[in-house]
């Protein structure tokens, strides 16, 4: 018994774990007070959001399919930022995965399967080619990789919106609309809870995870690109070629950023349309911070995303408040999750009171 | 027409004073930057900053109907955001980056919710009066001018870039790091406040858009502005130019590349213009008082 008190002390599991439900209630607190003072109902807003979330089968399809291509983003931001490295363009980066995708899966012609595998593989390359660049720049050049992935980002939306829309090169003429043709029925990932949009793109987020983990946990490579950040000047003289290796992380980055980008097209859309995400970039930095950069944390960070995606359309459409008010409380996560001296204050504070 | 009536027709008059006035907001937020990255303290924050700048702009002159007010409250509320990030980077030992990254987010959710939820458009509120733009811009060079003579000439500037170098030095010689870290990042939210209040004042009304990474465009022009404000005022007054040159050549060129020129060139000038610049020794650093 003793020992299992010691374990649940010393454990960094659990502290990590606690700290992060501290400030995921933190945050909800905080956010009632917003919404009791902006005057909206309180338990109104609640009760849709888990309504939109997880109320019924079509809810849950809902959060799932918005939190597929959050976990991949957030994969890709916590894999920079285990190299010490921030990649904040994942939404570029998504936007060029998901435009290549797009392409090879509707003018290549392949047997069922290999094509969605090809149109995968292709969509993860060009999102490696979108984090390769300031990856080199940051290695070679010492460019602040922050700055150059933003600016990249936009670039990448630019780019894709120039050639889906008319007169663009890869505009679908049958429509007005800024897209592409429809993608061959071979490269489609079905669909496997419907009616819902949730497809096989869940799985291959899945399989991401798993990739992820083993690699960071379990090869030499991966410990080096940890080590990289954890301590360069170590690592350095560890003998890891440190340049290598944050080209390789922003890479990496690009290629889960990029599979975001291509699930989205083969499971969701069957076509690249232009604005086809509402910001899952952007949430895999909330989701890779949320995860407190562990893969599998990946999981639940972007299930929690997904359901207040989810949930806060529920809320705008009942009327109970602004919808926006998900995003609010992602960003309230976000700044309590981060200041771990904050909660351990806040905690010890409590237990000080108790005694 | 020839090439001659074409580079006529692009460069006027009008070229030059939208570069003024684009180049006003990316100068403030390098300014403000300048201040906090030379005390230790990294802020990507400001873009969330110049967003809650314009906001609270639109908010107050929606209910006061005073642009002068408004301005002082959307300068107040940058502060607010500055001390926020402070405090989570001194007092909570955030990462820097990490905590800008927040209140980035944080900013971005709270736009679109209270835009929502006061004039029930995601996103945009409504027209308001506005100040003539230009006092801001005349507002900008008055500060990067006080700005070089503040760091460079006087003791307080020596003060600060201590700070930033060598914490432990700072300390010693009776400095207080905590307090000149807290003043200075302060200095720099309400300098993306103001930023924020030109974006408003400059069209008439907030939308969520209307910063579109000209904070990150900021930061860029610190760093090719090597830390210094005139520096600073240099690379954003190339920034400008090329954004003015952008809103001329639309008629041009496909919108879709225009719009990304700003975006192209930042990463190509930071990867090709750029010596590696003098970074402050203690950048993003935690002091721990021994």
């Amino acid at each position: 018994m003793s020992s299992f008190i010691r374990w649940v002390r010393q454990s960094t599991f659990l502290r990590e774990t606690g700290i992060t439900f501290l400030s995921i209630s933190l945050a909800f607190g905080v956010g009632c007070i917003i919404l009791w003072v902006a005057g909206y109902s309180i338990p109104a807003v609640f009760a849709n959001l888990w309504k939109g979330a997880f109320g019924n089968r079509l809810s849950i399809g809902q959060t799932l399919t918005k939190a597929t291509p959050i976990i991949l983003t957030s994969l890709s931001f916590l894999v920079a930022f285990r190299s010490g490295l921030f990649n904040i363009g994942a939404e570029g980066q998504m936007y060029v995965g998901a435009i290549a995708a797009a392409v090879v899966a509707a003018q290549l012609h392949l047997p069922a399967v290999l094509h969605a595998i090809v149109s995968l593989a292709a969509g993860g390359l060009a999102g490696a080619f979108w984090g390769w660049i300031p990856g080199y720049l940051k290695a070679r050049r010492g460019v602040n990789e922050f700055v150059t992935t933003m600016m990249l980002s936009y670039v990448a939306i630019g780019l894709t919106d120039f050639l889906v829309a008319p007169r663009g090169p890869l505009h679908d003429p049958k429509y007005m609309a800024n897209q592409t043709a429809r993608i061959d029925l071979t490269a489609m990932l079905p669909r496997i809870m419907k009616p819902t949009q949730v497809s096989w793109a869940i799985v291959v987020a899945g399989i991401a995870v798993l990739l992820v983990w083993y690699y960071l946990f379990r090869t030499p490579s991966g410990y080096e690109l940890r080590a990289v950040g954890k301590s360069p000047t170590a690592a350095d003289y560890g003998g890891v070629r440190i340049r290598r290796k944050l080209i390789l992380a922003l890479s990496l980055a690009g290629v889960l950023a990029g599979l975001a980008g291509a699930g989205e097209v083969l499971g969701t859309h069957f076509r690249f349309v232009d604005g086809f995400s509402p910001g899952y970039g952007w949430d895999g930095i909330a989701g890779g911070l949320i995860a407190r950069a562990h893969p599998v944390g990946a999981i639940f960070a972007a299930l929690l995303m997904g359901a207040l995606r989810a949930g806060g359309m529920q809320v705008q459409r009942s009327g109970a408040a602004p919808g926006d008010i998900a995003a609010v409380l992602q960003g309230l996560v976000i700044f309590f999750i981060i200041a771990p001296t904050l909660i351990r204050m806040l905690f010890r504070w409590r237990r000080r009171r108790a005694e | 027409m020839s090439i001659w009536e074409l580079l006529g027709d692009i460069f006027t008059i009008h070229l030059v004073l939208a570069t003024l006035r684009l180049a006003t907001p990316i100068a403030l937020i390098a300014l403000g930057e300048t201040y906090s990255e030379r005390v230790g303290i990294i802020n990507v924050g400001v873009e969330g900053t110049a967003v809650l700048g314009g906001l609270v702009s639109a908010l107050v002159a929606f209910y006061t109907g005073s642009p002068w007010i408004a301005l002082i409250a959307a300068v107040l509320a940058g502060g607010l955001a500055g001390g926020l990030h402070a405090l989570w980077c001194i007092r909570f030992r955030a990462n820097h980056v990490v905590s800008g990254i927040g209140i980035n987010i944080l900013i971005a959710g709270l736009a679109l919710f209270i835009t929502s939820a006061v004039w029930g458009w995601r996103g945009t509120s409504s027209y308001s009066d506005t100040l003539n733009s230009w006092y801001i811009v005349g507002a900008m060079f008055v500060l990067i001018i006080a700005s070089q003579i503040l760091i460079f000439r006087t003791k307080w500037g020596l003060r600060l870039r201590v700070v930033g170098e060598k914490p432990e030095a700072a300390d010693t010689a009776g400095i207080n790091v905590h307090r000149t870290r807290y003043v200075y990042t302060i200095v720099n939210g309400m300098l993306c406040g103001l930023a924020g209040a030109f974006f408003f004042n400059n069209v008439g009304r907030f939308t969520t858009g209307m910063v579109g990474g000209r904070g990150f465009i900021g930061i860029a022009a610190m760093v090719i502005g090597n830390y210094s404000p005139f520096g600073a005022l240099g690379a954003a007054l190339m920034f400008g130019f090329i954004d003015a040159l952008q809103m001329r050549l639309q008629t041009y060129i496909p919108s879709q590349f225009s719009i990304m020129l700003p975006y192209l060139i930042t990463v190509l000038v930071l990867a090709f213009l750029i010596k590696r610049a003098q970074v402050p020794a203690a950048l993003g650093q935690h002091y721990i008082k021994q």
